[in-house]
């Protein structure tokens, strides 16, 4: 690339480059001081004096023990986990299936039906919620996980067909005419040649499709109510505001706590989950 | 590796061409039915039944009656609505541009060789991970009217006396919502405009520096044309997902204050959850709708004129 | 090298999965408790949080002694009951009594049992419902809800600051309010009131706010909106120049949580609120401690709202507990109602609260916790002296929607940014016929 000088680096790239660093990562850290923070150090009015915010010499575990002694913290991790997880293998069983159709098959509705999977990711679930909500009743399914699990993948499948659809169509024909030649089925093609070269894919398509699962708020906040159904983001907005005190140190402790799963998974599938992100939108 | 594969699937005669066609479709048709039931039970009929609810007067607990376009009438009518619809627009608009600005700025500080460039490009895409309620948080906790960090630096760096009021004042709480939003979509668009930059040539900018181009001229007309299709897709997931947010604005502002902050969203969750007025919040979240349609069409044909160049 | 990677993470997934669902399976329901009866309740998360201590620790293991019932107590956040409310009854499943404020009964009245039966039961052992309370639950036909307790409203205010300025008692007129609120604000230390959508602090300053000046949502046939009168108009420019000179303009983005914070850390002077300041201050006396190095608890005293031109009003906010018709469990949990109110149980909640709290029956007015702390006797005419938002009509769907929809606030909160008074007033006015002639 052309760049120069030396200091031209720093002013034009470096200093940059370290300031987007620091804006993007900086709430993060807030989150862990806060989280370690107790609470006579917490609420000092900003322009009160001695008032050192960015760090604390009485590191404390109290907020995370408050969290997981007075609210079902640990509980809702594994439910946001399991129904993550869940839905994440549902949402890649049906994507890949369904990108290799549109990918691979001739047959008379497939550029019509490729739209309309991508039109299902426009319909925003804020109007799908109400009358999603009486369907759940309808099935009893309310109140549990499973509300959950069926309908996530409702923004995940589209998400991952139109992924796998361009993992599919980077593979070459010739991979399975061999096969085919040599007499394998179709389905077989597709399930031991096809699929296997197409692992990258999957697996970007999966990490993308867990994240997105952890980030979803609005269902899980409409369709459950018990507070051990609950998962990481509605148990911790719902029962971290509590009357007066805001709770801000339990609050930064179930992000920070609530935020790692997440983080720990992404970074190790960190190439997989760029090259999915990328791969979608090229494709 | 296909070879080896094979070998342990019997040896049979080619299929007649038939036969293979109604293979195709058989089989197209076992693979999408998963997800044709799945999308069709939750996607397509919840739709229905939500644009049978807008037309009707159902609140909580009541099923109501057809009553037509009276809900769309009613909320046309609402200030509220119209204020929502103003501010949807242009908390869209401006993040957007935003977003696109420092993404691209980002992306191309990324684009060269550095010690530690995966580290730094695997910590920038926290702020897209990290589920939004959580960080929203954090953000939420920043901008505290009485414990704000960001006026506490502000004052000590001389630059303001009065505290800034983030989430009370009206323009200002917009402003912050802006802010986070930024603050989230910038590594989506960084990281994937970063990819559409890798695939361009360096011997093309190169080639243009020796000619003489300076490099604003570089980049409009060599590496813009270029980048121009990964652009515009991301744009197109950026717009829509910004267009019905939900959670960033419910944790921050809940809407406030005084509607400064209301979306389409949160506006159809106030009247339709929290009131209980169902048919109208389902009126104001399919008012949503066109809106959309409108944006995604025209950026596909964008799209599409832009490939066929 | 890649298959190795795979296999490792199918590994991964695969006993991520399992963990998950093992853990979900051990945690979840066991056979034991399929033959026991139990009931959801859902409250808000109280202001004072040693009733909620005390109901997990005490009163809900006692239940389930007693009655062999257990009580699953959930608390959210007030503003959160209503949309969990919606939401529930929706889904159809939730909990089986849901506490609910004001009038907001009279939006579920489909979908909620009656339970006139327990509330003329009390209302007869204990001296006779509150006209208040009767209005709010009952709708003439039947009980939507069982009447639990008023949350009283009244000024906080600092003794010493307001000495500081010359004002001995606190200001009864809205002018002298303005007076003194300038002069303190002056002084860094202005009055705070929020003028959000919250559930608390926001009506319960501008319904009464409004009545005192004379305006008036509607008519007493509760059919002919009214609020676009001369005494409205009066009262939004009051409001405007008052705002501007003696309250903290942060106002306008708090919650019912923001002025408690404000005012425990001293950045403001005097503001509308139950007795959820005071309690704490007395909960925790050496975190509180005032710039003179005084307990801050020794330094509040309660003042009824300002008097306006038409008198002196108060909007205190009614809580109360509906049973839902998509429980499973009535009978339990009417039973368990049941028991919560009789004297002896209804009076460690009653204890606890340290008069934040006032009962719905006259027996308690009397009580002699009032006499305790002279700083908490304001509060005990609260159930006495409510009136309800719709007046003058009466305090119904059609009321609450005008609640919930906060436009008598907003009305005050547009003028403040800006609005001309005419206009915020005439908006109002349109919203409300929107509500009232729908």
């Amino acid at each position: 690339m052309i760049e120069g000088a030396a200091w031209r680096r720093w002013v034009f790239y470096n200093i940059p480059l370290i300031l987007f660093v620091f804006v993007l990562l900086f709430p993060f850290y807030w989150m862990i001081i806060t989280t370690f923070r107790p609470d006579g150090e917490l609420y000092r009015p900003w322009n009160a004096a001695n008032y050192m915010p960015f760090w604390t010499n009485n590191p404390t575990l109290e907020h995370i023990k408050y969290l997981f002694e007075e609210t079902m913290f640990a509980r809702w991790m594994l439910n946001t986990m399991f129904i993550a997880v869940v839905s994440t293998v549902i949402s890649l069983f049906c994507g890949v299936l369904a990108g290799y159709a549109l990918a691979r098959l001739n047959f008379p509705w497939a550029g019509g039906l490729g739209t309309m999977i991508f039109i299902t990711y426009l319909v925003p679930q804020t109007l799908l919620f109400i009358p999603l909500a009486e369907i759940i009743r309808n099935f009893r399914l309310g109140d549990t996980p499973w509300s959950l699990i069926l309908t996530y993948p409702t923004f995940l499948i589209p998400f991952c067909t139109w992924l796998m659809m361009g993992y599919f169509k980077a593979i070459p024909k010739e991979l399975e005419e061999c096969a085919r030649i040599d007499g394998a089925s179709r389905w077989k093609a597709m399930l031991y040649i096809v699929i296997p070269v197409a692992v990258p894919g999957i697996l970007s398509s999966g990490i993308i499709a867990f994240t997105l699962s952890w980030n979803e708020f609005i269902y899980a906040l409409v369709f459950l109510s018990s507070p051990d159904e609950k998962t990481v983001p509605v148990g911790v907005t719902s029962e971290l505001i509590r009357g007066d005190v805001f709770f801000w140190g339990p609050l930064m402790a179930g992000a920070l706590l609530g935020s790692i799963p997440v983080a720990i998974v992404y970074s190790f599938f960190v190439e997989h989950y760029v090259s999915g992100l990328t791969g979608s939108v090229k494709g | 590796m296909a070879v080896t594969a094979v070998s342990g699937v019997e040896a049979r005669r080619p299929v007649p061409r038939l036969r293979r066609l109604e293979d195709e479709r058989w089989l197209a048709l076992a693979l999408l039915m998963p997800t044709a039931v799945l999308l069709g039970l939750f996607i397509a009929y919840p739709f229905i039944e939500g644009v049978l609810l807008s037309f009707s007067s159902a609140r909580v607990g009541d099923a109501g009656h057809f009553v037509g376009l009276k809900n769309f009438a009613k909320i046309w009518d609402d200030s509220i609505f119209r204020t929502a619809v103003w501010n949807t627009f242009w908390y869209t608009g401006v993040t957007t541009v935003f977003k696109l600005g420092l993404g691209l700025w980002l992306a191309m500080l990324l684009n060269r060789h550095f010690k530690g460039k995966a580290l730094v490009r695997a910590f920038i895409l926290l702020p897209f991970i990290i589920p939004t309620v959580l960080s929203t948080f954090a953000w939420k906790w920043m901008f505290d009217p009485t414990f704000s960090v960001i006026n506490w630096t502000l004052f000590h760096l001389g630059l303001i006396s009065a505290r800034i009021n983030w989430l009370g004042d009206p323009d200002l709480a917009m402003a912050s919502i802006i802010v986070v939003n930024i603050w989230r979509g910038v590594p989506f668009f960084a990281i994937s405009l970063l990819a559409g930059l890798q695939t361009i040539s360096p011997e093309l900018n190169e080639a243009a520096a020796i000619d003489g181009a300076r490099p604003w001229a570089r980049f409009w007309y060599v590496t813009w044309p270029l980048l121009l299709p990964v652009t515009m897709v991301v744009m197109l997931f950026s717009v829509i997902q910004t267009f019905a947010d939900f959670q960033l604005v419910y944790v921050m502002t809940g809407g406030g204050p005084a509607n400064a902050t209301q979306l389409f969203a949160t506006y159809a969750y106030q009247i339709g959850i929290g009131t209980g007025l169902l048919s109208e919040g389902a009126a104001i979240s399919l008012a949503m709708f066109p809106f959309l349609f409108i944006i995604v069409v025209v950026q596909l044909l964008y799209i599409r004129r832009v490939e066929t160049r | 090298m890649a298959k190795a990677k795979r296999r490792s993470v199918l590994k991964l997934a695969g006993g991520t999965a399992l963990g998950g669902m093992a853990g979900i399976l051990a945690s979840g329901r066991t056979p034991a408790y399929a033959q026991q009866k139990t009931v959801h309740w859902l409250k808000w998360v109280d202001f004072v949080p040693a009733t909620d201590t005390m109901f997990k620790r005490e009163l809900m293991p006692q239940a389930e002694k007693e009655l062999g019932i257990k009580v699953n107590l959930e608390t959210v956040n007030g503003n959160d009951l209503q949309p969990r409310t919606t939401a529930a009854i929706q889904s159809g499943t939730g909990p089986d009594l849901i506490m609910a404020f004001n009038n907001q009964t009279y939006l579920y009245a489909n979908s909620v049992v009656d339970v006139s039966e327990l509330a003329e039961e009390v209302g007869k052992r204990e001296g006779g419902l509150f006209k208040y309370a009767r209005s709010i639950c009952s709708d003439g036909k039947m009980f939507m809800s069982m009447p639990w307790a008023v949350i009283g409203g009244m000024i906080a205010y600092r003794k010493s600051w307001l000495d500081e300025v010359g004002a001995t008692s606190f200001p009864d007129t809205w002018e002298t309010y303005r007076e003194v609120g300038k002069k303190l604000k002056a002084k860094g230390r202005p009055f705070g009131q929020t003028l959000g959508h919250t559930f608390g602090d926001a009506p319960g300053f501008t319904y009464p706010y409004l009545w005192s000046w004379g305006g008036k949502e509607v008519e007493a046939d509760g059919k002919k909106v009214v609020i676009n009168s001369k005494e409205t108009v009066d009262s939004v420019k009051f409001m405007t120049g008052l705002w501007k000179d003696a309250l903290d303009e942060g106002g306008l983005a708090w919650d019912d949580t923001n002025n408690n914070r404000a005012f425990l850390s001293q950045t403001i002077s005097a503001t509308l609120n139950g007795a959820s300041i005071y309690i704490e201050t007395l909960r925790k006396p050496d975190q509180y401690i005032t710039e003179k190095g005084v307990q801050m608890n020794k330094d509040i005293l309660h003042a009824p709202l300002p008097k306006g031109p038409a008198g002196q009003f108060g909007f205190h906010l009614l809580q109360s507990q509906m049973l839902m018709k998509y429980s499973k469990n009535q009978d339990a949990a009417k039973e368990f109602l049941k028991w919560l109110h009789q004297e002896a149980n209804y009076r460690k909640f009653f204890e606890s609260q340290k008069g934040f709290a006032t009962p719905c029956t006259v027996k308690w007015e009397s009580d002699k916790l009032w006499d305790v702390d002279p700083v908490m006797t304001p509060y005990k005419v609260a159930a006495r002296l409510g009136q309800a938002p719709g007046y003058a009509g009466p305090p119904n769907a059609k009321a609450a929607e005008g609640l919930t929809k906060y436009i008598v606030t907003d009305m005050y909160a547009k003028a403040v940014q800006g609005m001309p008074a005419e206009e915020t007033v005439k908006w109002a006015e349109a919203e409300l016929k929107k509500v009232y002639e729908a």
